[in-house]
């Protein structure tokens, strides 16, 4: 008996191998079709083949090149250690490779350094324009060795630098007017609409009051959260809340005051924010909630209107539709004087690394002025909103503005442009906005608020950090300071404002003797790769 | 019956009895030997290599069976190990670990990882995080089984064994999503202190620095206690119950026994397992200590594992590589000496 079992186990066996290497094989042979381009991209299971999408077979009409679309879902991508060594492909689209892996894979000479291409207009007519036009983003595009190893994303709608907005809870405020409990604030049920502006110190009140009181009728006081947002989250974090202490905070703790590198942290108003805030967790104002959720968590807690105020990027993807209206928009917190302050983050609309061509390429040039079809403002919409022969926008006469189509029928709009839309390399900036494509009514809403989020905005000295083209020594001094520095500014916020007691003066300045070095090292780095820059975008603008 | 099992005798065990008889012959003979030295020189005695030789050639085929195991480890322990150049590399992948374009740097990696700025406080949490691991987690088991061994009643016994290593097959993920919903923001310990007048922020126990360290090793030894009991209650199973009765008749309590009579019984093993896991000490695997990972206590919860999971993630290989080798050196380093100490103590070791 034992002897058969052990028998069919073996067999079994031997048959899964030998099955899954005719797979893998036949699989290889699919791919090894006779195509004069063969890219690699990383898109999900639920996104549609490139292959069959209408932009890409117009852009291979259009430029009489063959391409092959194969793919790796995300979690493949981040689990292949060497997708350059990818057996079989041209490029990589969706690369995601940081300043520090171009620079490597370009200088062991696996993609291709593509300025040769760009020094005049014969094989990327497009970007030899717009490098020629924007300084910033040929300055941008460089590597240590003055090399160029990706193209770029460029999208400016002017949201990325504001990636919050504050929203309150209107009918919990009028609960408490109504109750008359909110005497202590000058504030009427007329005020309550959009554009709400109120000090720090009358939201305080008003958040002690979410706190108190059972704002929701259950009949516990516990269960409201009177503020939340996601620490340290690119979008819908606590920098805006710290800038109103007059300090132009964001999540990197770094920004550019009057050209200068600056650390927030070096500033008193910086603790000030810091010793607030413990009181604020300490009154239960901001819940520790805040300090260990992740994004998901966020969203998903915040459906069914717990929250009596939030930072987000926009509250229709915090609160469910029913219950959207019940939550109105306000300034950024101004202090005594009506000055409100807000920092600038450091996310950046240029983006590189976005596609990389590999040296083993047989027509670099080929393949570079197929991809330079793409920054055309009729394809970069396409390939960022999904094809117009897919019905991503309204009908296209030539000559006039692409209309975005908004109706999906039951698909919601960002369903429909997910799977539709292979996103990448685009160049849309502010000029093709004005004159060639309609915003999406999404993206046109959130520059209104913005508009009304930023009107008494007092900064107006600060910038965010652009790409920033280090040298190979200033790679690596950052590789060995940035990392632990911030984990150490992370670690010291969040226990300090968790914490029991007060922090006090002595502790920070400890603090930031402990760090000195690393600040130090860090800032002359990024000021000198700075100044750098400077002089080139003003030399050659 | 009897004749039966005679006859089903295997060959081997024979074989083994042949032997036995062979090898007294060669002992007798070499006494002879090493008595007659003197006088004869030349005599037919086997050397030491020459009767290694004969026995090898006898039963070297029974090398065969260890030849799997030694295969595997060769191919996936040694094999891999040259890897650990790339300590001494500027390397990205792709790269050849070895050949002619290999960009060789010397020690900087290890300059890079030991000039860090937070390099003395990793060292120190994988340290403390690991000792308090151990000082806590490897008494316990030992106890546990003392304890259960001394349960009458078998299938209580049996009950309790299934139940105190039941938790060990819990899978990371889950053990720490469980401890965020007992411990973590809103949890149960939290609503709990609110409800009993505690402040308003309850406990959170995951944003405390201080109790990172308790909640990692309790939750581990909660996990693991009743598993690594098993080999103690192996080994407890093999104590000839004659000595118990022998003990009982003399007067001696329950307690005495588990003293005088289990507890020596084990040492061997207790020995054979402390070295082992002493050769561990510093390698607490990184997956637990990053889910339980928050703003509020990566002062204590970043240690040398998760910093090597840090640096591959951004790239950093050679660094990677290094800080992994160093924390490698330190365990080959504790393991020698624990084993020299146990030798020198308890006249016990691995080698």
């Amino acid at each position: 008996m034992k002897k058969i079992i052990a028998g069919v186990l073996v067999a079994v066996l031997w048959f899964a191998v030998v099955i899954t290497y005719t797979v893998i094989a036949t699989k290889a042979d699919d791919d090894e079709d006779a195509h004069e381009f063969t890219i690699l991209t990383v898109k999900e299971e639920t996104v549609k083949d490139y292959n069959n999408m209408p932009v890409f077979k117009d852009l291979a009409r259009k430029t009489g090149k063959d391409v092959y679309w194969t793919y790796n879902t995300s979690l493949q991508y981040s689990n292949n250690t060497d997708p350059v060594g990818t057996k079989g492909i041209d490029a990589i689209y969706h690369s995601g490779f940081s300043n520090l892996q171009l620079y490597n894979y370009g200088r062991s000479g696996r993609i291709a350094a593509i300025n040769k291409y760009l020094e005049n207009d014969k094989v990327m007519p497009n970007l030899y324009k717009i490098l020629q036009d924007r300084p910033d983003i040929a300055e941008a595009l460089k590597s240590p060795d003055n090399n160029i190893y990706s193209l770029p994303r460029v999208e400016e709608m002017g949201l990325k630098a504001h990636p919050n907005l504050l929203f309150i809870n209107k009918v919990w405020v009028e609960k408490l007017i109504n109750g008359g409990n909110l005497s202590e604030v000058d504030i009427t049920k007329d005020d309550l609409k959009d554009g709400l502006q109120l000090t720090r110190n009358e939201f305080k009140i008003i958040l002690q009051k979410f706190n108190d009181f059972d704002m929701d009728g259950d009949g516990s006081t516990t269960n409201e959260v009177p503020l939340s947002f996601v620490s340290g989250n690119w979008q819908g974090n606590e920098s805006d809340l710290i800038a109103s202490f007059g300090v132009p905070e964001n999540t990197e703790h770094k920004t550019i005051v009057n050209d200068k590198i600056t650390f927030t942290i070096e500033s008193e108003k910086w603790f000030n924010a810091v010793y607030e805030l413990n009181d604020w967790y300490n009154r239960g104002l901001i819940r520790s909630s805040a300090f260990t959720q992740e994004q998901d968590e966020f969203l998903a807690k915040g459906q069914d209107g717990r929250y009596g105020a939030f930072y987000w990027w926009e509250k229709e993807t915090v609160v469910k539709k029913s219950l959207q209206d019940n939550y109105i928009m306000m300034q950024a917190l101004t202090d005594e004087n009506g000055n409100s302050y807000v920092g600038m983050s450091n996310e950046l609309e240029i983006e590189k690394g976005e596609c990389v061509i590999l040296s083993s390429c047989k027509d670099i040039a080929g393949l570079l002025s197929y991809f330079d079809k793409f920054f055309e403002p009729v394809y970069s919409a396409q390939i960022n909103y999904g094809s117009i022969d897919s019905g991503a926008f309204e009908k296209y006469k030539e000559g006039e503005m692409l209309i975005p189509n908004d109706d999906h029928g039951e698909q919601s709009a960002d369903d429909f442009r997910m799977k539709n839309a292979p996103y990448g390399v685009v160049y849309l900036p502010q000029d093709v906005w004005d004159n060639e494509i309609q915003m999406e009514s999404r993206a046109k809403l959130r520059l209104e608020r913005l508009d009304v989020y930023l009107q008494n905005n007092a900064f107006d000295n600060i910038k965010s950090i652009p790409n920033l083209n280090y040298e190979k020594d200033e790679l690596d001094t950052l590789n060995r300071y940035e990392n632990s520095l911030g984990k150490n500014i992370t670690s010291w916020f969040t226990t300090r404002v968790t914490a029991k007691s007060a922090p006090t003066l002595s502790d920070w300045q400890n603090f930031l003797k402990t760090n000195s070095a690393s600040i130090s090292q860090v800032k002359s780095v990024n000021q000198a790769a700075y100044d750098r820059y400077l002089q080139a975008t003003q030399n050659r603008a | 019956m009897e004749n039966n099992q005679v006859a089903n005798t295997p060959p081997s065990a024979l074989l083994e009895n042949n032997d036995l008889l062979i090898e007294q012959a060669y002992e007798q003979l070499a006494g002879g030997a090493t008595e007659n030295a003197g006088d004869v020189k030349n005599n037919k005695t086997p050397t030491k290599w020459e009767k290694w030789k004969e026995n090898f050639k006898r039963r070297g085929w029974i090398l065969v069976f260890i030849l799997p195991a030694l295969i595997y480890i060769l191919i996936f322990c040694y094999g891999p190990m040259y890897g650990i150049v790339v300590a001494f590399q500027d390397y990205q992948p792709g790269n050849d670990i070895i050949g002619p374009d290999t960009v060789w740097v010397g020690f900087k990696n290890f300059e890079d990882f030991f000039s860090d700025p937070n390099f003395g406080s990793y060292f120190l949490n994988t340290f403390l995080l690991c000792i308090l691991g151990f000082i806590v987690g490897f008494p316990l088991p030992i106890i546990v089984a003392l304890l259960l061994n001394s349960v009458r009643p078998k299938k209580i016994k049996k009950g309790l064994q299934i139940l105190y290593y039941a938790p060990h097959f819990i899978s990371l993920v889950v053990l720490v999503g469980m401890m965020k919903l007992i411990f973590g923001s809103d949890g149960l310990l939290d609503q709990l202190s609110i409800k009993l007048g505690g402040d308003a922020q309850g406990l959170q126990l995951f944003l405390k620095a201080e109790a990172f360290r308790p909640l990692f090793i309790f939750s581990g030894n909660w996990q693991d206690f009743g598993w690594s009991a098993i080999i103690y209650l192996a080994a407890l199973s093999g104590v000839d119950p004659a000595l118990h009765e022998a003990a009982k008749v003399d007067g001696a309590s329950r307690f005495r026994r588990i003293f005088s009579v289990d507890l020596p019984a084990i040492l061997p093993t207790i020995v054979m397992l402390m070295i082992l896991s002493v050769g561990n000490l510093m390698s607490c695997g990184y997956e637990k200590v990053l889910l339980m990972q928050t703003d509020g206590n990566i002062s204590t919860s970043e240690i040398l594992s998760t910093y090597v999971y840090g640096g591959l993630m951004k790239g950093q290989y050679g660094l990677s590589t290094a800080s992994g080798l160093f924390n490698s050196v330190i365990n080959v380093a504790l393991l020698i000496i624990a084993n020299f100490t146990s030798k020198k103590l308890a006249n016990q070791s691995m080698w």
